[in-house]
């Protein structure tokens, strides 16, 4: 028996919007490093592949930081632009979703920061990105918790700042491991990341016991 | 136990947290693989007790959404498939069309290359390979068609025209300006490109989309009526009065803009986002003349451009004087008059040439 309580949609499905192709076989079985080192050295089938693998999800973080999507598919493109035309001097990439979530970032943040009205808006708008929901697609949730507490939940959630919400997003959302948050939100060392999520629980609980307590 | 009182719990039960802060266990909920899926089954078979723990950490960590979650289309992975490899196409081809001037650069800057001579030097031929790779690539069978036969439309000073397109779209080409376009669009874009000039494009919706190129700009259309205005050599001017259009510049940004808004790129790819005054902007193709606190210097350039004539200067004028008014359908004595009425000036028309004196 598979004790892991996998959800009825798995996750892959959002991975592989479309059909499986060739570059899916040839490359499912091989490292970020090898894939990486394929696409630097002009392999087209790899760059399809990691297309196929990433673009989805780079999309769906992306519009976490801006609201316009048709501008993160705008930076999704540069992204990639930028890539392909820097092959041959790309540098080596142990994880590649990990690295491409962090160009993406950086291209948002620097596209945000050309237009005047943006960067006026800028510290503004980083403090409403990466809010955080709660699905309640799982039935043992729904039959245990009432809506308002969920409500509670993602009131305190969402008064974290930018930043645990980001980390809290990807260790969760994008199961991403501490080293992957720490490339992805640029951080010099792991333990940074491991600290944003600490610090961030630690503040729920608070927040929760807080609450919890005023009702008493 | 419920999720409330997992996060509520005191710092005495420590399980709940080592559970969603360990990396090794949130691998398992959200990427679980043979290696993971082993360590974890043997573990809850022999702490029996901690299974309804161990599924509410994973219900937990399952549940953590995106607020924002759209859609990523099949239609936008396409595009943005498309776009990218378009880009990498354009720039291999700019490559080969000029090999000569690679060779002379010997730092080989690809960057440098692509911006500052590339585009600038061939917007004609990059047209020409560009519609051949987009036939090539979408269209096999419309490869019979080799050339597509372009056709140039140029104002003198002095002369405004309409231009309807095949698509239904309508071009507005003002007095000086030049636009080339094909004779039949191909299946899979319209393409136009503005050499010089203004021009105000009324764009007929469908399926396939507009692109105007400008210099080094190009505006992409997404259904809409804007106006264009090229001034100079480098800088740009686009307004747009409805509809949606994004442009891309020289250094690769893509600026969206809204109904009112106008973009103004200078010379040296500075730009800025205002909003602006439609008669001012877009009158001319209704036939407003507009003067808007204009000095001397753009007074006598727009009546060059709108009358086809040569206005000399004599005397010693005011750089601080300005003029408003507004003219449609005016002759250009009547325009003339108005100017000097208010300004003290003197004018004398003989046929196409306009002498302006400042008697003071």
């Amino acid at each position: 028996m598979n004790h892991n309580p996998k959800l009825p949609n798995n996750e892959l499905s959002t991975i592989y919007p479309l059909d499986h192709s060739e570059s899916i076989k040839v490359y499912e079985t091989k490292s970020d490093v090898d894939i990486w080192n394929a696409f630097n050295s002009g392999d087209e089938i790899a760059f399809n592949y990691i297309y196929r693998m990433y673009v989805t999800v780079l999309f769906k973080y992306g519009c976490q930081m801006c609201k316009d999507k048709y501008h993160v598919q705008d930076c999704i493109q540069n992204v990639f632009i930028d890539l392909r035309r820097k092959r041959g001097q790309l540098n080596e990439v142990q994880n590649t979703k990990a690295y491409l979530f962090k160009i993406l970032y950086r291209e948002l943040i620097r596209k945000s920061n050309k237009s005047k009205e943006e960067v006026h808006q800028y510290p503004e708008k980083i403090g409403k990105n990466f809010f955080i929901e709660f699905s309640q697609e799982t039935k043992l949730i729904q039959q245990e918790i009432q809506q308002e507490k969920i409500e509670i939940i993602k009131i305190a959630i969402n008064k974290l700042t930018c930043r645990q919400r980001q980390a809290i997003l990807l260790l969760y959302k994008e199961g991403m491991t501490y080293t992957e948050i720490s490339i992805a939100m640029d951080f010099s060392e792991v333990k940074s990341a491991r600290k944003v999520i600490y610090r961030a629980l630690a503040t729920m609980k608070t927040l929760l016991q807080t609450k919890s307590e005023n009702e008493v | 136990m419920d999720l409330f009182s997992i996060y509520n719990m005191k710092y005495k039960d420590y399980d709940i947290d080592h559970f969603i802060t360990d990396e090794f266990f949130i691998q398992w909920i959200k990427n679980p693989n043979e290696n993971n899926n082993h360590f974890w089954e043997k573990w809850i078979e022999q702490h029996p007790e901690k299974r309804p723990l161990v599924n509410e950490a994973a219900n937990l960590i399952r549940s953590v959404e995106y607020a924002n979650d759209p859609e990523f289309t099949d239609r936008m992975y396409t595009e943005t498939f498309e776009q990218i490899l378009k880009a990498d196409n354009h720039f291999r081809q700019l490559e080969a069309v000029s090999p000569t001037k690679i060779s002379t650069t010997p730092t080989k800057n690809v960057n440098y290359f692509f911006f500052v001579r590339g585009v600038a030097a061939s917007i004609l031929v990059l047209f020409g390979l560009w519609a051949q790779y987009q036939a090539f690539n979408f269209k096999p069978e419309s490869v019979e068609i080799p050339e597509i036969a372009l056709i140039t439309r140029t104002n003198p000073s002095g002369q405004k025209s309409i231009i309807d397109l095949p698509d239904g779209t309508k071009i507005h080409l003002n007095a000086e300006s030049e636009i080339e376009f094909p004779q039949e669009f191909s299946a899979d874009i319209r393409f136009v490109s503005l050499k010089k000039g203004e021009a105000f494009f009324e764009v007929q919706k469908e399926l396939r989309p507009f692109w105007i190129q400008t210099g080094k700009a190009k505006i992409r259309v997404l259904g809409t009526s804007f106006n264009v205005k090229k001034i100079g050599t480098e800088s740009l001017q686009v307004a747009l009065v409805t509809g949606k259009v994004s442009v891309d510049t020289e250094n690769g940004s893509r600026m969206r803009l809204e109904p009112n808004e106008m973009l103004v790129i200078e010379d040296g790819g500075k730009y800025q986002k205002t909003d602006f005054d439609p008669k001012e902007v877009i009158g001319w193709k209704d036939n407003y003349l507009v003067f808007k606190i204009s000095g001397l210097p753009e007074i006598r350039r727009k009546l060059e451009q709108w009358y086809g004539v040569k206005i000399e200067l004599k005397g010693d004028f005011d750089e601080k004087w300005t003029y408003s008014g507004i003219y449609k359908d005016e002759m250009l004595e009547n325009v003339l008059r108005g100017i000097c009425m208010t300004s003290g000036m003197n004018y004398k028309i003989n046929k196409k040439q306009i002498i302006l004196t400042n008697p003071k």
